[in-house]
């Protein structure tokens, strides 16, 4: 069972915000701990769905705001 | 080689200012997804996602031309923020709920393009990515709200803590839940779920 502290920390590990010190002691335990190594890669996978899951807008969309932008330019 | 892509946020904040306007370009290529899947996720209509992806980008142009940028923290997590507030102005303007009942999304959703694979790869990829966006709105309000907020606007559990009231542990904790319940959903709902095929 691994504990509510250490998941929180695997969480910060998984999105880079744990501590340098924190997270070198982490990844040592990862050695000795299949649980909490298995957590891990769990939380990658579905971190890397989500990553994946972006979408895009459409291009007409995206130049109406660059448009926009420049003609507020062309005006000052 | 492209050396443009190195250049920070920060900076081309400075170069657009400045009144660079393809440093802007480059901004807006680099977030727009991230600002416009927030929304979509919020709104769940593409035309209503475009238009108020559009309205947070001229917000951000005319607060960075006014000079009232704030240099403090990230660009990625301003413009999220801007969206996030902008799509759920828009749910109470329309005074609709954003917790609706789910439909298939195939119809909804744009193609992903990945050159590389073959069509059938192409279809179950982004059907998975369809079904995912789906199980994210079925999270608990807190849970989506912390996933959306650390995953697509890039904010950090201390600023969603900050944001939302709450201590950074409990931020964390839902962070936890959302993306175990994602995955208990994903497996509950047969979905092909191989690292191998999304990794990129």
């Amino acid at each position: 069972m691994i504990k509510t502290s250490t998941q929180n920390e695997l969480i910060q590990y998984v999105y880079d915000e744990l501590a340098k010190n924190a997270s070198e002691q982490l990844e040592t335990a990862f050695m000795h701990d299949e649980e909490l190594a298995e957590s891990c890669s769990e939380l990658l996978q579905i971190q890397n769905l989500l990553d994946n899951a972006l979408k895009s807008p459409h291009k007409r969309a995206v130049q109406n705001i660059l448009n926009y932008s420049k003609s507020l330019s062309l005006q000052s | 080689m492209n050396t443009t892509t190195q250049v920070s946020d920060s900076a081309l904040v400075s170069l657009y200012i400045a009144g660079n306007e393809n440093a802007f370009e480059q901004l807006v290529n680099r977030h727009k997804n991230k600002v416009y899947t927030t929304i979509l996720l919020i709104v769940k209509d593409t035309y209503t996602a475009e238009d108020l992806m559009q309205d947070a980008f001229i917000k951000a142009i005319h607060t960075m031309k006014s000079g009232r940028y704030n240099e403090e923290g990230k660009f990625s997590s301003w413009i999220c923020r801007i969206a996030h507030n902008l799509a759920i102005d828009f749910f109470r303007k329309e005074k609709r709920s954003p917790m609706i009942t789910l439909e298939d999304g195939s119809n909804v959703f744009n193609t992903m393009a990945f050159a590389e694979d073959s069509a059938e790869q192409l279809q179950v990829k982004e059907d998975t990515h369809a079904r995912l966006r789906e199980l994210i709105q079925t999270l608990p309000q807190s849970q989506r709200e912390v996933l959306m907020m650390r995953h697509y606007a890039d904010m950090s559990f201390q600023e969603i803590a900050d944001a939302t009231g709450v201590s950074i542990n409990t931020a964390l904790g839902r962070m936890r839940y959302a993306l175990i319940n994602l995955r208990k959903k994903m497996l509950n709902s047969n979905i092909a779920y191989d690292k191998n095929l999304y990794s990129e």
